[in-house]
Protein backbone atom coordinates (compact mmCIF):
# COMPACT_ATOMS: atom_id res chain seq x y z
CA UNK A 1 0.00 0.00 0.00
CA UNK A 2 1.91 3.14 -1.02
CA UNK A 3 1.15 7.11 0.50
CA UNK A 4 -1.57 7.63 -2.32
CA UNK A 5 -3.61 4.37 -1.13
CA UNK A 6 -3.14 4.95 2.57
CA UNK A 7 -4.17 8.40 2.44
CA UNK A 8 -7.58 7.44 -0.04
CA UNK A 9 -8.16 5.11 2.83
CA UNK A 10 -7.67 7.83 5.54
CA UNK A 11 -10.13 10.52 3.77
CA UNK A 12 -12.44 7.82 3.25
CA UNK A 13 -12.67 7.09 7.20
CA UNK A 14 -14.11 10.49 7.50
CA UNK A 15 -16.81 9.87 4.54
CA UNK A 16 -18.76 7.04 5.89
CA UNK A 17 -21.90 8.99 5.82
CA UNK A 18 -21.95 10.35 3.14
CA UNK A 19 -23.25 9.07 -0.15
CA UNK A 20 -21.34 7.55 -2.71
CA UNK A 21 -18.06 7.47 -0.72
CA UNK A 22 -16.56 4.42 -3.18
CA UNK A 23 -16.56 6.72 -5.88
CA UNK A 24 -15.37 9.99 -4.00
CA UNK A 25 -12.49 7.48 -2.89
CA UNK A 26 -11.90 6.04 -6.51
CA UNK A 27 -11.81 9.72 -8.27
CA UNK A 28 -9.58 11.24 -5.12
CA UNK A 29 -7.22 8.65 -6.35
CA UNK A 30 -7.84 8.77 -9.63
CA UNK A 31 -6.77 12.60 -9.33
CA UNK A 32 -3.69 12.76 -7.06
CA UNK A 33 -2.06 9.64 -9.80
CA UNK A 34 -2.92 11.96 -12.29
CA UNK A 35 -1.11 15.12 -10.33
CA UNK A 36 1.64 12.90 -9.46
CA UNK A 37 2.21 12.07 -12.98
CA UNK A 38 2.68 15.70 -13.79
CA UNK A 39 5.14 16.40 -10.99
CA UNK A 40 7.28 13.38 -12.42
CA UNK A 41 7.01 14.77 -15.91
CA UNK A 42 8.01 18.56 -14.98
CA UNK A 43 10.70 17.05 -12.85
CA UNK A 44 11.67 14.40 -15.24
CA UNK A 45 12.66 12.02 -13.28
CA UNK A 46 10.15 9.08 -11.93
CA UNK A 47 7.30 9.47 -8.88
CA UNK A 48 8.65 8.61 -5.37
CA UNK A 49 7.64 9.09 -1.84
CA UNK A 50 9.03 12.14 -1.17
CA UNK A 51 7.18 13.59 -4.21
CA UNK A 52 4.19 12.37 -2.83
CA UNK A 53 4.42 13.50 -0.06
CA UNK A 54 4.52 17.14 -1.08
CA UNK A 55 1.75 16.30 -3.19
CA UNK A 56 -0.55 15.05 -0.24
CA UNK A 57 0.79 17.66 1.96
CA UNK A 58 -0.71 20.63 -0.70
CA UNK A 59 -3.49 18.57 -1.03
CA UNK A 60 -4.25 19.29 2.69
CA UNK A 61 -5.48 17.35 5.88
CA UNK A 62 -7.77 14.23 5.21
CA UNK A 63 -10.33 15.11 7.46
CA UNK A 64 -10.36 18.88 6.06
CA UNK A 65 -10.76 17.37 2.46
CA UNK A 66 -13.44 15.19 3.33
CA UNK A 67 -15.16 17.81 4.81
CA UNK A 68 -15.63 19.51 1.58
CA UNK A 69 -17.63 16.56 0.32
CA UNK A 70 -20.55 17.47 3.37
CA UNK A 71 -22.45 20.18 2.50
CA UNK A 72 -24.60 20.02 5.67
CA UNK A 73 -22.29 19.38 8.38
CA UNK A 74 -25.34 19.29 11.05
CA UNK A 75 -27.03 16.72 12.78
CA UNK A 76 -30.14 18.81 12.61
CA UNK A 77 -29.86 21.09 9.18
CA UNK A 78 -31.70 24.14 8.58
CA UNK A 79 -34.24 22.42 6.61
CA UNK A 80 -35.83 20.74 9.39
CA UNK A 81 -34.26 23.08 12.43
CA UNK A 82 -37.49 24.89 12.63
CA UNK A 83 -39.88 21.69 12.88
CA UNK A 84 -37.25 20.39 14.91
CA UNK A 85 -38.06 23.69 17.54
CA UNK A 86 -41.74 23.66 17.34
CA UNK A 87 -42.12 20.06 18.14
CA UNK A 88 -39.43 20.20 21.04
CA UNK A 89 -41.77 23.52 22.34
CA UNK A 90 -45.26 21.65 22.49
CA UNK A 91 -43.29 18.34 23.80
CA UNK A 92 -41.43 20.25 26.87
CA UNK A 93 -44.85 22.07 27.16
CA UNK A 94 -46.83 19.23 27.41
CA UNK A 95 -44.45 17.19 29.80
CA UNK A 96 -44.60 20.11 31.77
CA UNK A 97 -48.80 20.01 32.30
CA UNK A 98 -49.10 16.60 32.15
CA UNK A 99 -46.54 16.07 35.17
CA UNK A 100 -47.71 19.32 36.63
CA UNK A 101 -51.39 17.57 36.76
CA UNK A 102 -49.52 14.11 38.14
CA UNK A 103 -47.58 16.23 40.88
CA UNK A 104 -51.11 17.58 41.80
CA UNK A 105 -53.26 15.03 41.97
CA UNK A 106 -50.68 13.31 44.17
CA UNK A 107 -50.06 16.10 46.51
CA UNK A 108 -54.16 16.14 46.93
CA UNK A 109 -53.43 12.46 47.92
CA UNK A 110 -51.86 13.11 50.77
CA UNK A 111 -52.66 11.81 54.30
CA UNK A 112 -52.28 13.30 56.00
CA UNK A 113 -50.97 16.48 54.55
CA UNK A 114 -47.97 17.98 55.64
CA UNK A 115 -45.57 20.48 54.76
CA UNK A 116 -42.59 18.40 54.44
CA UNK A 117 -44.89 16.18 52.14
CA UNK A 118 -46.22 18.87 50.20
CA UNK A 119 -42.23 20.50 49.54
CA UNK A 120 -41.28 16.99 48.59
CA UNK A 121 -43.63 16.52 46.32
CA UNK A 122 -43.34 19.62 44.69
CA UNK A 123 -39.41 18.98 44.36
CA UNK A 124 -40.21 15.67 42.98
CA UNK A 125 -42.00 16.91 40.49
CA UNK A 126 -39.82 19.55 39.53
CA UNK A 127 -37.12 16.84 38.93
CA UNK A 128 -39.68 14.57 37.01
CA UNK A 129 -39.94 17.65 34.30
CA UNK A 130 -36.58 18.30 34.09
CA UNK A 131 -35.12 14.74 33.87
CA UNK A 132 -38.51 14.42 31.30
CA UNK A 133 -37.75 17.04 29.14
CA UNK A 134 -33.91 15.99 29.16
CA UNK A 135 -35.20 12.70 27.89
CA UNK A 136 -37.72 14.05 25.46
CA UNK A 137 -34.80 16.33 23.95
CA UNK A 138 -32.69 13.43 23.63
CA UNK A 139 -35.18 11.05 22.03
CA UNK A 140 -36.40 13.91 19.66
CA UNK A 141 -33.19 15.01 18.88
CA UNK A 142 -31.85 11.68 17.55
CA UNK A 143 -35.59 11.13 15.59
CA UNK A 144 -34.99 14.56 13.72
CA UNK A 145 -30.88 13.27 13.31
CA UNK A 146 -32.40 10.08 11.71
CA UNK A 147 -34.78 12.13 9.51
CA UNK A 148 -31.95 14.63 8.14
CA UNK A 149 -29.66 11.73 7.05
CA UNK A 150 -32.85 9.43 5.71
CA UNK A 151 -35.59 11.50 4.79
CA UNK A 152 -35.86 12.47 1.26
CA UNK A 153 -35.84 16.12 0.62
CA UNK A 154 -38.90 16.50 -1.14
CA UNK A 155 -41.16 15.75 1.54
CA UNK A 156 -39.42 18.32 3.63
CA UNK A 157 -39.73 21.81 2.05
CA UNK A 158 -39.87 23.24 4.83
CA UNK A 159 -38.03 26.79 4.48
CA UNK A 160 -39.91 27.62 1.56
CA UNK A 161 -42.50 30.42 2.45
CA UNK A 162 -45.70 29.62 0.74
CA UNK A 163 -46.93 32.57 -1.84
CA UNK A 164 -50.65 33.33 -0.36
CA UNK A 165 -53.30 34.46 -2.52
CA UNK A 166 -56.59 35.92 -1.99
CA UNK A 167 -58.17 33.88 -4.59
CA UNK A 168 -57.07 30.95 -2.38
CA UNK A 169 -60.51 31.52 -0.29
CA UNK A 170 -62.56 30.95 -2.88
CA UNK A 171 -61.26 27.18 -3.36
CA UNK A 172 -63.23 24.00 -2.82
CA UNK A 173 -61.78 22.60 1.02
CA UNK A 174 -58.76 20.32 -0.27
CA UNK A 175 -58.91 16.80 0.93
CA UNK A 176 -55.45 16.55 2.27
CA UNK A 177 -55.53 19.28 4.11
CA UNK A 178 -55.83 19.00 7.87
CA UNK A 179 -57.23 21.46 10.31
CA UNK A 180 -53.70 23.18 12.55
CA UNK A 181 -55.10 21.99 16.02
CA UNK A 182 -55.56 18.29 15.22
CA UNK A 183 -51.64 17.65 15.49
CA UNK A 184 -51.12 20.20 18.31
CA UNK A 185 -54.29 18.30 20.37
CA UNK A 186 -52.31 14.71 19.45
CA UNK A 187 -49.12 16.05 20.23
CA UNK A 188 -49.89 17.22 23.65
CA UNK A 189 -52.25 14.59 24.40
CA UNK A 190 -49.57 11.73 23.34
CA UNK A 191 -47.43 13.20 25.47
CA UNK A 192 -49.49 13.36 28.42
CA UNK A 193 -49.86 9.78 27.90
CA UNK A 194 -45.78 9.13 27.35
CA UNK A 195 -45.89 10.83 30.60
CA UNK A 196 -48.19 9.26 33.01
CA UNK A 197 -47.38 5.96 31.49
CA UNK A 198 -43.42 6.41 32.07
CA UNK A 199 -42.66 8.61 34.47
CA UNK A 200 -46.15 8.03 36.98
CA UNK A 201 -47.64 4.65 35.90
CA UNK A 202 -49.02 4.69 39.95
CA UNK A 203 -51.73 7.67 38.72
CA UNK A 204 -53.90 4.68 37.02
CA UNK A 205 -55.02 3.28 40.16
CA UNK A 206 -58.39 2.58 41.73
CA UNK A 207 -58.32 5.20 44.71
CA UNK A 208 -60.24 4.40 47.64
CA UNK A 209 -60.96 5.93 51.45
CA UNK A 210 -60.17 3.82 54.48
CA UNK A 211 -61.23 5.97 57.61
CA UNK A 212 -59.46 9.06 56.51
CA UNK A 213 -56.88 7.65 54.65
CA UNK A 214 -56.42 7.47 50.73
CA UNK A 215 -55.19 4.25 49.50
CA UNK A 216 -54.33 3.50 46.04
CA UNK A 217 -54.63 -0.29 44.15
CA UNK A 218 -52.78 -0.54 40.49
CA UNK A 219 -55.36 -1.14 37.77
CA UNK A 220 -52.45 -2.15 35.19
CA UNK A 221 -50.70 -5.13 35.64
CA UNK A 222 -47.16 -5.83 34.53
CA UNK A 223 -48.42 -7.81 31.27
CA UNK A 224 -49.51 -4.07 29.93
CA UNK A 225 -45.99 -2.56 30.69
CA UNK A 226 -44.28 -5.45 29.06
CA UNK A 227 -45.15 -3.38 26.20
CA UNK A 228 -44.68 0.31 27.59
CA UNK A 229 -41.13 0.15 25.34
CA UNK A 230 -43.03 -0.68 21.70
CA UNK A 231 -45.87 1.60 22.65
CA UNK A 232 -43.29 4.41 23.08
CA UNK A 233 -42.35 3.78 19.78
CA UNK A 234 -45.45 4.14 18.11
CA UNK A 235 -46.03 7.61 20.07
CA UNK A 236 -42.61 8.89 19.48
CA UNK A 237 -43.50 8.24 15.66
CA UNK A 238 -47.37 9.41 15.90
CA UNK A 239 -45.24 12.65 17.69
CA UNK A 240 -43.20 13.10 14.71
CA UNK A 241 -45.62 12.62 12.29
CA UNK A 242 -47.97 14.90 13.45
CA UNK A 243 -45.27 17.20 13.73
CA UNK A 244 -45.01 17.06 9.96
CA UNK A 245 -48.48 17.82 9.39
CA UNK A 246 -48.82 21.00 11.36
CA UNK A 247 -45.16 22.14 9.12
CA UNK A 248 -46.76 21.05 6.10
CA UNK A 249 -50.48 21.23 7.07
CA UNK A 250 -51.73 18.63 4.55
CA UNK A 251 -51.54 15.10 4.43
CA UNK A 252 -48.61 13.52 2.32
CA UNK A 253 -47.70 10.34 0.99
CA UNK A 254 -45.00 10.17 3.86
CA UNK A 255 -47.28 11.20 6.51
CA UNK A 256 -49.92 8.85 5.73
CA UNK A 257 -47.45 5.81 5.21
CA UNK A 258 -46.46 6.37 8.69
CA UNK A 259 -49.85 6.56 10.03
CA UNK A 260 -49.87 2.93 8.87
CA UNK A 261 -46.95 1.72 10.11
CA UNK A 262 -48.16 2.87 13.46
CA UNK A 263 -51.57 1.42 13.15
CA UNK A 264 -50.10 -1.69 12.32
CA UNK A 265 -47.32 -1.30 15.46
CA UNK A 266 -50.44 -1.23 17.56
CA UNK A 267 -52.57 -4.11 16.01
CA UNK A 268 -49.49 -6.24 16.76
CA UNK A 269 -49.15 -4.75 20.47
CA UNK A 270 -53.39 -5.22 20.84
CA UNK A 271 -52.53 -8.60 19.56
CA UNK A 272 -49.99 -9.47 21.72
CA UNK A 273 -51.94 -7.94 25.04
CA UNK A 274 -55.16 -9.94 23.72
CA UNK A 275 -52.68 -13.34 23.88
CA UNK A 276 -50.95 -12.93 27.19
CA UNK A 277 -52.19 -12.86 30.54
CA UNK A 278 -54.90 -9.62 32.16
CA UNK A 279 -53.71 -6.43 31.48
CA UNK A 280 -55.61 -5.11 34.60
CA UNK A 281 -54.18 -6.12 37.74
CA UNK A 282 -58.07 -6.33 39.20
CA UNK A 283 -57.93 -8.68 41.86
CA UNK A 284 -61.28 -9.53 44.46
CA UNK A 285 -59.07 -8.02 47.20
CA UNK A 286 -58.40 -4.82 45.37
CA UNK A 287 -61.90 -4.42 44.56
CA UNK A 288 -63.01 -5.29 47.91
CA UNK A 289 -60.39 -2.82 49.56
CA UNK A 290 -62.17 -0.56 47.43
CA UNK A 291 -65.59 -0.93 49.04
CA UNK A 292 -67.09 -3.13 45.97
CA UNK A 293 -68.60 -5.87 48.29
CA UNK A 294 -71.38 -6.97 46.05
CA UNK A 295 -70.66 -11.19 44.96
CA UNK A 296 -72.27 -10.18 41.89
CA UNK A 297 -70.55 -6.88 41.07
CA UNK A 298 -66.82 -8.61 42.19
CA UNK A 299 -67.98 -11.83 40.23
CA UNK A 300 -68.52 -9.37 36.61
CA UNK A 301 -65.10 -7.07 37.24
CA UNK A 302 -63.05 -9.81 38.06
CA UNK A 303 -64.35 -11.58 34.82
CA UNK A 304 -64.26 -8.49 32.85
CA UNK A 305 -60.48 -8.31 34.12
CA UNK A 306 -60.04 -11.61 32.42
CA UNK A 307 -61.76 -11.76 28.97
CA UNK A 308 -63.75 -8.32 28.72
CA UNK A 309 -60.56 -6.40 27.77
CA UNK A 310 -59.75 -8.82 24.93
CA UNK A 311 -63.00 -7.85 23.46
CA UNK A 312 -62.10 -4.36 23.82
CA UNK A 313 -58.42 -4.73 22.02
CA UNK A 314 -60.42 -7.23 19.22
CA UNK A 315 -62.70 -4.37 18.79
CA UNK A 316 -59.70 -1.98 19.12
CA UNK A 317 -57.91 -4.28 16.18
CA UNK A 318 -61.07 -4.33 13.52
CA UNK A 319 -61.39 -0.13 14.23
CA UNK A 320 -57.47 -0.08 13.21
CA UNK A 321 -57.68 -2.46 10.59
CA UNK A 322 -61.14 -0.24 9.22
CA UNK A 323 -58.46 2.89 9.50
CA UNK A 324 -55.67 1.64 7.74
CA UNK A 325 -58.00 0.91 4.87
CA UNK A 326 -59.83 4.45 4.82
CA UNK A 327 -55.66 5.55 4.47
CA UNK A 328 -54.72 3.81 1.81
CA UNK A 329 -58.25 4.31 0.20
CA UNK A 330 -57.36 8.11 0.54
CA UNK A 331 -54.10 7.77 -0.32
CA UNK A 332 -54.72 6.48 -4.05
CA UNK A 333 -57.84 8.38 -4.49
CA UNK A 334 -56.39 12.02 -3.53
CA UNK A 335 -52.99 12.88 -5.42
CA UNK B 1 -3.62 41.37 9.14
CA UNK B 2 -7.70 40.97 9.77
CA UNK B 3 -8.33 43.40 6.68
CA UNK B 4 -6.00 40.71 4.66
CA UNK B 5 -7.97 38.42 6.32
CA UNK B 6 -11.30 39.87 5.42
CA UNK B 7 -10.21 40.87 1.83
CA UNK B 8 -9.54 37.00 1.58
CA UNK B 9 -12.97 36.03 2.34
CA UNK B 10 -14.42 38.26 -0.10
CA UNK B 11 -12.34 37.17 -3.01
CA UNK B 12 -13.34 33.63 -1.81
CA UNK B 13 -16.73 34.42 -1.81
CA UNK B 14 -17.04 36.23 -5.41
CA UNK B 15 -14.79 32.85 -6.72
CA UNK B 16 -17.12 30.67 -5.40
CA UNK B 17 -20.43 32.55 -6.90
CA UNK B 18 -18.82 32.17 -10.09
CA UNK B 19 -17.08 28.61 -10.27
CA UNK B 20 -20.95 26.82 -10.80
CA UNK B 21 -21.23 29.02 -14.06
CA UNK B 22 -17.85 28.61 -15.25
CA UNK B 23 -17.12 24.78 -14.69
CA UNK B 24 -21.25 24.40 -16.04
CA UNK B 25 -19.45 26.81 -19.11
CA UNK B 26 -16.34 24.54 -19.50
CA UNK B 27 -18.53 21.28 -19.82
CA UNK B 28 -19.97 21.11 -23.21
CA UNK B 29 -17.34 18.98 -23.78
CA UNK B 30 -16.39 15.69 -21.48
CA UNK B 31 -13.75 16.88 -18.99
CA UNK B 32 -12.50 14.32 -15.60
CA UNK B 33 -12.09 16.51 -12.54
CA UNK B 34 -8.44 17.34 -13.15
CA UNK B 35 -8.43 18.45 -16.43
CA UNK B 36 -11.43 20.60 -15.91
CA UNK B 37 -9.13 22.38 -13.30
CA UNK B 38 -6.55 22.49 -15.12
CA UNK B 39 -8.75 24.07 -18.16
CA UNK B 40 -10.12 26.41 -15.69
CA UNK B 41 -6.64 27.47 -14.16
CA UNK B 42 -5.24 27.99 -18.10
CA UNK B 43 -8.44 30.14 -18.47
CA UNK B 44 -7.32 32.27 -15.77
CA UNK B 45 -9.43 30.88 -12.70
CA UNK B 46 -8.11 29.20 -10.01
CA UNK B 47 -10.01 26.99 -8.27
CA UNK B 48 -9.35 24.87 -5.53
CA UNK B 49 -9.70 20.70 -5.63
CA UNK B 50 -11.45 20.78 -2.55
CA UNK B 51 -14.02 23.24 -3.85
CA UNK B 52 -14.57 21.79 -7.33
CA UNK B 53 -14.62 17.96 -7.31
CA UNK B 54 -17.72 18.57 -4.54
CA UNK B 55 -19.39 20.90 -6.57
CA UNK B 56 -19.19 18.97 -9.43
CA UNK B 57 -21.10 15.95 -7.42
CA UNK B 58 -23.78 18.44 -6.22
CA UNK B 59 -24.42 19.95 -10.11
CA UNK B 60 -24.51 15.99 -10.50
CA UNK B 61 -27.30 15.34 -8.11
CA UNK B 62 -29.15 18.45 -9.36
CA UNK B 63 -29.23 16.98 -12.55
CA UNK B 64 -26.82 19.56 -14.47
CA UNK B 65 -24.44 17.25 -15.20
CA UNK B 66 -23.97 13.83 -15.70
CA UNK B 67 -20.84 11.67 -15.35
CA UNK B 68 -19.72 8.25 -16.62
CA UNK B 69 -15.99 5.92 -15.30
CA UNK B 70 -13.85 5.31 -18.60
CA UNK B 71 -10.59 3.36 -18.11
CA UNK B 72 -8.12 5.33 -19.51
CA UNK B 73 -4.25 4.43 -19.16
CA UNK B 74 -5.33 1.84 -17.16
CA UNK B 75 -6.60 4.67 -14.57
CA UNK B 76 -10.36 4.92 -14.27
CA UNK B 77 -11.60 8.46 -14.66
CA UNK B 78 -14.68 9.83 -14.03
CA UNK B 79 -15.55 12.31 -16.80
CA UNK B 80 -18.38 15.01 -16.32
CA UNK B 81 -20.47 16.70 -19.29
CA UNK B 82 -23.03 19.40 -19.02
CA UNK B 83 -27.19 17.42 -19.11
CA UNK B 84 -29.84 18.26 -20.89
CA UNK B 85 -31.26 20.36 -18.22
CA UNK B 86 -28.08 21.84 -17.54
CA UNK B 87 -28.06 23.07 -21.63
CA UNK B 88 -31.24 24.82 -20.87
CA UNK B 89 -30.34 26.45 -17.79
CA UNK B 90 -26.89 27.74 -18.71
CA UNK B 91 -27.64 30.65 -20.99
CA UNK B 92 -30.01 31.86 -18.22
CA UNK B 93 -27.17 31.65 -16.02
CA UNK B 94 -24.96 33.54 -18.90
CA UNK B 95 -27.65 36.26 -19.53
CA UNK B 96 -28.33 36.43 -15.76
CA UNK B 97 -23.99 37.38 -15.01
CA UNK B 98 -24.19 39.81 -17.87
CA UNK B 99 -26.75 41.67 -15.95
CA UNK B 100 -24.19 41.68 -12.69
CA UNK B 101 -21.32 42.57 -14.72
CA UNK B 102 -22.70 45.67 -16.43
CA UNK B 103 -24.47 46.55 -12.77
CA UNK B 104 -21.28 46.44 -11.26
CA UNK B 105 -19.36 47.73 -14.19
CA UNK B 106 -21.92 50.80 -13.64
CA UNK B 107 -21.72 51.01 -10.03
CA UNK B 108 -17.45 50.72 -10.04
CA UNK B 109 -16.80 52.92 -12.86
Amino acid sequence: MNLIDRYVAEVGKHLLLIKGRKDIEKELRSTLEDMLEERAKEKGMPADESMQMELLEEYGAPQKVAETYNPYPYLIGPRIFPFFMTILKIVVAAVTLGLSIATFVEIVNLSPITTMDVLSAIGHGILNIISASIAAFGNLALVFALIERFAPAAEFKMDEDKVWHPAELMKEPEPNKVKIWEPIVAIVFTFIAISIFNFNPQLISLYYLDGNTWHTAPILSDAFFRWLPLMNVAWVVEIIRNGMLLRTGEETVSTRLTSIGVKLLNIFILAMLIAGPSVLALTTESLTAAGVTDPDALSALTIFADKGMDIVFGIAIFGTTVDIIKTLYKMFTQK
Amino acid sequence: MANTESLENVVLELRRGVIVLAALSQLTTEEYGYSLLKKLAELGLEVDQGTLYPLLRRLEAQGLLESVWKLEESRPRRYYVISAEGKKILPKMKKEWAGIVSVMDKMLA
